[in-house]
């Protein structure tokens, strides 16, 4: 009986649903080269090492009706290297974002590593969505993208900045809820309600995340952000201006984080960034990122340890160019400078569309310049990396 | 490819049914045909170049001269990718990534989707009528038929891409054939013909819009209309970040 009356719900159900799959896959293949300190210090030697990755997203969707959708994206990410014996610290730059969710509570992955090979399996989107005319309720594993920065994002910490990343189509997923209310046209009011058990230390303790974001629209040229809270044991408070003038876009971001609330022991932080956005021409894309993260005297600089904060420890600088040499290729070159220890890290790609949805790409990383500080032995262990991906949208 | 023809004191167009002295008439008649008060658009945008070439389905909606939205159908790539524009304000939005991404001044020179169009193409699409002085040119003729000649010129208090542009419309359904884009020097910069003309829902509208860059002869954008509707109404918040970035 309970069948037949599934049967007969079903095709309700199928007229009422559109469901909806896309993704990508990329295959992606480098070599790391070029590290005489990682000998030296810390007798790793990975000069002339190969490193592959590939990885696919497959992205869902299925809408109730013009107000609901579950949309989910599946994450997996082999990669086969050498460089993993010994506990080597090379990959961990290779496979940046580390970490694809960035609060985490149901965990929804799986890992598995070897002494040559590592596979991520992560749900790092699987949420509901409701809208009506004047709220949007979201539950679930999600996005937050918020920001003007691309290297250097403070005042969005769910969600690391993909200037670093050779990966596409990729953000990091966030476990709670968001209720979003369209106060009117020009302003939106967004609260928050995340936890985080950690994907290391996954032993049951949940750390709270109670989050505002504000978004205010002044005039056609002043956008005002804001943002406060409570986000993995610190306050945190700060704002975004844009401006935009004739020919550019300028933009300004601060974010002050307290001491831990709970007795661990910490020290306040505190982010500033100032950006610089111009198309030149209908071809030639700049930007200039720069500012100041203080650094956290309690995080641990004398391995490879990015952890949640950017490979510039205080000081940095930062230009990108993206240039369309013909419309079906695009070249792009990113500097940027640690200006209190000279290290300079430079990105270079060049991104080919070979139609049918196939794209292909030319990369390198590298460090420039190390630098002859020793306020961040990590940066000296840096990599330089060549290499190729071929990626197919579906 | 035009030739100049006799100029007159006045003009016919058989759709308007009258003798026209004023070119803003003209232009507003033109408008109102191509794009009602509202609609809902079905097309498909190909980028062509003699060695490759790429198609993007688009589906677009406009009220008024001031909101427009477009989500791109295909390819896998671009899909879901939504553009809004609400009076001088635009976004795009990414919706694998939920991120949203206001176009900045900076950026309007961009080229729309790597298509011959800018973002300024879509963002100040409709406001010829306003940022614009209008005058008629002497006709020209071409393959027989001859065309009646607006030449926009801008306004000085107003920024916009293109310091003048020529319109050449048909005589006997006073839509626009083509428009000739200069830049500040006077030379063309590109040029966007319509043709196939056809009748969709109660509006007389060009089907086929082609553009085509002066510097890339070889190279072009053609925007082909599947489907067009006039008679829609829309949800009073559907041109708004809500409906951006909702479902």
């Amino acid at each position: 009986m309970k069948i037949l009356f599934l049967i007969l719900l079903l095709p309700t159900f199928a007229n009422a649903m559109r469901a909806d799959l896309t993704g990508n896959v990329e295959a992606q293949t480098r070599e790391s080269m070029n590290n005489e300190q990682a000998k030296e210090d810390l007798f790793q030697d990975w000069n002339k090492e190969k490193f592959h990755l590939v990885y696919g997203n497959l992205d869902g969707k299925v809408e109730f009706d013009n107000n609901s959708f579950i949309d989910t994206n599946w994450f997996v990410r082999y990669t086969n290297s050498e460089l993993y014996r010994n506990g080597y610290v090379a990959p961990q730059i290779m496979t940046f974002p580390r970490k694809l969710v960035a609060r985490d509570v149901f965990q929804l992955q799986h890992k598995s590593q070897t002494d040559h090979d590592k596979t991520e399996s992560v749900l790092n989107k699987f949420f509901y969505e409701w809208d009506n005319d004047e709220q949007t309720i979201i539950v679930g594993r999600f996005y937050i993208n918020y920001g003007q920065g691309e290297i250097f994002n403070p005042i969005n910490p769910f969600n690391q900045p993909t200037g670093l990343t050779s990966i596409q189509q990729v953000a990091q997923g966030n476990d709670g809820g968001e209720v979003r209310f369209y106060m009117n046209d020009h302003h939106i009011l967004e609260f928050y309600l995340l936890g985080d058990k950690g994907i290391e230390n996954y032993d049951g303790k949940i750390d709270r995340t109670v989050w505002v974001h504000g978004e205010y629209q002044a005039n056609d040229q002043l956008q005002l952000d804001y943002v406060g809270g409570e986000d993995q044991n610190r306050d945190k408070i700060g704002g975004q201006i844009s401006y935009r003038l004739s020919e550019a876009l300028v933009f300004a971001q601060t974010l002050y984080q307290t001491k831990f609330v709970n007795d661990d022991p910490s020290h306040d932080l505190w982010d500033v960034l100032l950006g610089f956005d111009q198309q030149f021409t209908n071809k030639w894309h700049f930007r200039f990122e720069g500012g100041h993260q203080k650094k956290n005297r309690f995080e641990d600089f004398t391995t490879f340890n990015f952890g949640d904060r950017f490979l510039p420890s205080e000081y940095f600088a930062a230009i990108a160019n993206t240039y369309e040499v013909h419309p079906l290729v695009k070249v792009s070159a990113t500097l940027i400078n640690d200006i209190k220890t000279g290290f300079n890290y430079g990105i270079a790609k060049a991104t080919f569309d070979l139609g049918h949805s196939l794209e292909a790409e030319l990369f390198g990383f590298s460090p420039v310049g190390k630098g002859s500080s020793t306020d961040n032995p990590a940066q000296k262990l840096v990599t330089t990396d060549l290499g190729g991906a071929l990626r197919a949208f579906f | 490819m035009f030739k100049k023809f006799k100029a007159k004191d006045f003009v016919f167009c058989v759709a308007l049914g009258a003798k026209v002295s004023n070119p803003d008439e003209w232009l507003n008649y033109a408008d109102d045909q191509m794009r009602g008060d509202r609609s809902h658009g079905e097309m498909t945008m190909t980028i062509e170049t003699p060695n490759w070439t790429r198609t993007l389905e688009i589906e677009s909606d406009v009220e008024g001269k001031s909101q427009a939205i477009t989500t791109i159908n295909s390819p896998a790539k671009e899909k879901g990718i939504r553009t809004l524009r609400i009076d001088n304000n635009m976004w795009n939005y990414f919706p694998k990534l939920k991120r949203k991404v206001a176009v900045s001044s900076s950026m309007l020179l961009a080229s729309w989707m790597g298509s011959d169009f800018t973002n300024d193409d879509v963002l100040k699409a409709s406001s010829m009528s306003q940022d614009y002085h209008h005058k008629f040119l002497p006709d020209a003729k071409v393959n027989g038929v001859v065309y009646k000649v607006i030449e926009n010129t801008a306004k000085s208090n107003t920024k916009v891409m293109w310091p003048k542009v020529v319109t050449y419309s048909s005589k006997s359904d006073c839509l626009p054939r083509q428009n000739d884009y200069y830049d500040k020097q006077g030379k063309i910069k590109r040029t966007m013909t319509f043709s196939e003309i056809k009748k969709l829902d109660g509006h007389l509208v060009p089907a086929l819009w082609v553009m085509k860059p002066a510097d890339d002869p070889d190279k072009k954008t053609i925007i082909k209309y599947q489907n067009i509707i006039f008679k829609t109404k829309f949800k009073s918040n559907h041109f708004s970040q809500q409906s951006l970035t909702a479902n």
